[in-house]
């Protein structure tokens, strides 16, 4: 497969000895000053507790040494500190570890140390003027200043990203909807893509927001499944991703019991309060959070707010 | 199987990989894990690089496959580590690369050329007082000229010098040029400037020289000033031309990058000329040296002298027998 073009994206794809393309992110210019600076301010710190040390231990005997002792081992911080940590530490220096970035070659393979050394004398070059090695990161595309380029180096942000796994779904009203479905529509896989995507994000959106996201996908898979016009489009949604990611129909009526289960423990009064009315007709009525359980028993999908219906959509679904 | 059946199967194995690479994140030089676990890390590895080859065909969501991007991203860092130096390939280097790479290389000759040509040039207009008759202070300005004239007042017999002031100016130096050295090497990756700077210390140093050498100069402070420059200055001189030199091969790699891209042209210049940058490092620590231990000495000048006679003739050796190229002998 050709690789994909991602021209407004900072990511590149790294194809490992096992013939997998995994993806890199890469670090721009203000992701890499704060570790540029933290790794100036330990280097003045190193070097002063390095002249303190020298000064209470050789300062007795002669500070003549000391001092020379400092000056050289001032010389090699200034100009050998990256080099020396970022072969040692595997492409890190400790204020790139602090920001979570590592150096890498071009091809995301690991630097040597002649790579490492070099990068870090030329940053001269690249601080010519203060903007050199700025200039010449906008200019490329892997935001390589001057002694990335001469070494093929990148530097790429590695942070850890907790698993999610799937997204929950806290209401039981999709897993009824999900019995509704067509046993036998299959979810391709740009269909399945896009539900993921949907699903996982929706609990950051408003509900008319999504509503307005989910219309374009629901209306015309509702007409597809011969469903109500007016049932919920971001329900249906949850109700497909239930049905793709979660489970088959034989789990149904268990995972039912235990979300209509979880979802009494976190509403404990709800059914006292809205006893026979399962959706109030309240002005601000959140479909995703009632105030009531849902119906019980094999009744058609539940009525839900009418949904302002545009034109039926086009969307390309493999069957 | 559904997605999430194959999450809670997986999401062990994922998890164990994660706390291998915090272990191993923290492990600075040799990998401490005992060897099972490292050939079980390798395991993980593999197994979450199938999952990730495969998570289309799983369908996984989103969210996972971006977790496992960053999973796998992170075990390959663990996985295949930076090569250290390789000691002793520096000998070989140094011994043989080096002088041969040196001997063919246009830049380093050019820039060979413009330095002596201007150091001699303007030393002889420092000299000479028909030619540009204050030349020397308009180079060197009349504070300088003057500090320096008091500088070398008295003869180098060692006497205004402990063996402490030697060491702090060993040091100095040795900070001072090497510094100058890299600056110039670095700078020279945009050309203009490293031929600028290399330029200006030639005519500087050349105007101090010729100044030092005019008649009623020598008889004080410019003979002391000879006296005090001969043991070092092969090593310094060449190491200053040797550096500049290859900072400009750097910079001409990518104005003139020949039949290869501008990006590997320079690359594959960039390794060639680390290691003649290293061996202007050890000629500068080497002229530092002696600047600090042996030029401000009561030696003989005769033994300075000879110090510099050898000195160059060790760079002859290096760069003109070591360097000869191979395939014409």
């Amino acid at each position: 497969m050709a690789l994909r073009q991602q021209p407004l994206d900072s990511i590149i794809q790294v194809v490992t000895p096992e013939n997998i393309a995994f993806e890199y992110r890469l670090a721009g210019p203000f992701r890499r000053l704060p570790a540029l600076l933290i790794d100036f301010a330990l280097m003045a710190v190193i070097q002063t507790i390095l002249g303190i040390v020298f000064v209470l231990s050789f300062g007795f005997v002669s500070m003549g040494l000391a001092i020379a002792l400092g000056t050289v081992t001032g010389f090699f911080i200034k100009w050998f500190y990256g080099g020396f940590f970022e072969t040692f530490l595997n492409g890190q220096t400790p204020g790139k570890m602090a920001c979570g970035l590592r150096v890498l070659t071009d091809r995301g393979q690991p630097i040597d140390g002649l790579q490492a050394v070099l990068r870090n004398i030329l940053r001269t070059a690249d601080l010519f003027l203060g903007v050199v090695g700025l200039a010449v990161m906008t200019m490329n595309r892997r935001y390589q200043r001057l002694g990335d380029l001469v070494c093929g180096t990148i530097v790429v942000v590695e942070d850890r990203q907790w698993l999610t796994g799937v997204a929950k779904l806290d209401d039981p009203r999709c897993i009824q909807l999900a019995a509704y479905l067509p046993p036998n529509f299959v979810v391709g896989r740009t269909l399945a893509k896009a539900l993921a995507t949907y699903v996982e994000r929706r609990r950051f959106f408003s509900v008319p927001r999504r509503r307005e996201v989910a219309k374009y996908l629901a209306e015309p898979l509702l007409e597809k499944f011969g469903l109500p016009g007016d049932t919920s489009y971001d329900l249906l949604l949850c109700a497909l991703y239930y049905r793709t990611f979660i489970a088959d129909r034989s789990q149904d009526e268990r995972l039912l019991a235990e979300a209509q289960a979880v979802y009494a423990q976190a509403n404990p009064l709800a059914h006292l309060m809205q006893p026979n009315q399962p959706y109030p007709n309240q002005p601000n009525f959140n479909p995703q959070y009632p105030y009531g359980p849902p119906a019980p028993g094999p009744a058609a999908p539940p009525p839900l707010p009418q949904e302002q219906m545009a034109g039926a959509g086009s969307f390309g679904q493999g069957r | 199987m559904k997605v999430v059946d194959l999450l809670e199967r997986r999401r062990q194995n994922w998890q164990e990989l994660e706390r291998y690479c915090d272990q191993l994140q923290g492990a600075s030089s040799a990998p401490k894990l005992p060897p099972a676990s490292m050939s079980r890390f390798g395991a993980l590895y593999r197994a979450a690089c199938a999952d990730l080859a495969l998570a289309h065909a799983y369908q996984l969501p989103q969210n996972t496959v971006q977790y496992l991007h960053r999973l796998v991203g992170r075990a390959h860092n663990q996985l295949y580590r930076s090569r250290r130096f390789e000691f002793k390939k520096w000998g070989d280097m140094l011994l043989y690369d080096v002088p041969q790479r040196v001997f063919n290389d246009r830049c380093v000759q050019l820039m060979f050329v413009v330095f002596w040509g201007l150091f001699i040039l303007a030393a002889w207009l420092a000299y000479s007082k028909a030619a540009w008759p204050d030349f020397a202070e308009q180079v060197i300005s009349p504070e300088q000229i003057s500090a320096m004239e008091e500088n070398f007042k008295s003869p180098i017999d060692g006497s205004q010098r402990s063996g402490d002031d030697n060491t702090v100016m060993a040091s100095f130096y040795l900070d001072h040029n090497s510094s100058i050295g890299l600056q110039c090497f670095a700078w020279g990756l945009l050309v203009v400037p490293g031929m600028l700077v290399s330029m200006y210390n030639a005519i500087f140093l050349g105007a101090c020289f010729g100044y030092m050498a005019r008649p009623e100069v020598f008889d004080g402070p410019g003979g002391n000033f000879f006296h005090f420059v001969t043991a070092h200055g092969p090593f310094e001189l060449t190491a200053i031309v040797l550096s500049a030199g290859s900072g400009l091969r750097l910079g001409l790699s990518w104005m003139m990058p020949g039949d290869l891209t501008r990006y590997d042209n320079l690359r594959k210049t960039g390794r060639e000329m680390m290691p003649v940058m290293g061996a202007a490092l050890v000629m500068f620590f080497m002229a530092a040296l002696i600047e600090g231990f042996l030029s401000p000495s009561a030696a003989w000048y005769s033994v300075k002298a000879t110090v510099a006679i050898v000195s160059s003739g060790l760079l002859a050796f290096y760069f003109l027998v070591l360097g000869f190229p191979r395939r014409l002998l």
